[in-house]
């Protein structure tokens, strides 16, 4: 393989990463040729060395995933750690797409119930004061209270599982890094 | 598969030699995968996806020299916490490797049992890895 395949091919893998992180790591590995170079090695050498372009490109992308997800605990960090692992190709992802749509399937179920409950609770609260609610006013008021409240606890419930539930994938991909990944994080041993 | 056994050792102690290399000088990055590689004959690529983490977790730190040719160059240096991690790790490498000596040593005498307990930690860490 040529120096411009294997970068190519690495910038390709690449895509979809922060650009200056990309631009950074492309940058590492051209003075990596360079400096085989001047080493007296041929670009065939140095690329064989380096490994498989696509399989760096996935594990540096797996790497950037995690950290981002262990910085910013938003929905798009999740996604993007959970696919950037899958992409490892470290979990078989015949064998945990059916587990993980049916968990995601629940999970998501949970919270539009919270939502609906929700709504439903503000509704009772607002409206039920006017409308005749059964047990007057006040407990119509309550009432909705209660109802909001119930769903804003469901809603905070799911969230924390959801949590874990991508903490527990992205460690279990991170245990099954091909090369990268000595295990545990040395942190957790120490 | 003793293959598959030697993999995972390297794995398991490529942190180590990375932060031991850097704590005898600051080094640039072909530098520490051409030794590697020479050494443990370690797939040279993956020593950039080891630095970004090894960087993320605070354990090295970079910084640029100016080149009289071409364009300037990333040198890797240990912070405090690397050198905390270096400590850790050289003394449950050390550890480690003693208790498995003792163990395929160990029709000599039986261990004492301070020694056995030792094995048994270090035991419960090689598993973990």
């Amino acid at each position: 393989m040529t120096r411009a395949e294997f970068m190519g091919r690495l910038r390709r893998g690449l895509v979809g990463m922060p650009t200056a992180a990309a631009a950074e790591i492309a940058s590492d590995y051209e003075m990596h040729f360079e400096d085989g170079a001047a080493a007296g090695r041929t670009e065939a050498e140095v690329a064989a060395a380096l490994g498989d372009p696509d399989r760096l490109a996935r594990e540096l992308r797996a790497e950037a995933g995690a950290r981002r997800w262990d910085q910013e605990k938003n929905p798009s960090a999740a996604a993007a750690a959970v696919f950037a692992v899958l992409g490892l190709g470290a979990i078989d992802i015949l064998i945990l797409l059916p587990i993980l749509m049916g968990v995601i399937g629940a999970l998501f179920g949970f919270f539009m119930a919270a939502i609906g409950l929700f709504i439903g609770g503000g509704a009772v609260m607002v409206a039920g004061p006017f409308a005749g609610f059964p047990g007057g006013p006040l407990a119509a008021i309550l009432g909705g209270l209660g109802l909001m409240a119930g769903a804003t606890a469901i809603g905070a419930l799911t969230a924390v599982a959801t949590i874990l539930l991508v903490n527990a994938t992205v460690w279990y991909a991170r245990l099954h890094y091909r090369l990268l990944k000595p295990a545990l994080e040395p942190q957790a041993q120490a | 598969m003793p293959e598959t056994i030697e993999i995972q050792l390297k794995k398991g102690v490529l942190t180590l030699c990375v932060l031991a290399l850097l704590n005898r000088r600051e080094r640039y990055a072909y530098e520490i995968a051409s030794t590697l590689s020479d050494a443990i004959d370690m797939g040279e690529g993956t020593i950039y996806p080891l630095m970004r983490r090894m960087q993320s977790d605070g354990q090295v730190e970079t910084y640029l020299v100016e080149s009289p040719s071409g364009p300037s160059r990333k040198y890797y240096r240990l912070t405090d916490a690397g050198r905390r991690a270096l400590e850790a790790q050289t003394s449950e490498w050390r550890a480690f490797v003693a208790a498995v000596e003792r163990v395929m040593t160990a029709d000599a005498e039986p261990a004492p049992p301070a020694v056995a307990a030792e094995i048994d930690q270090s035991a419960e860490r090689g598993a973990e890895q």
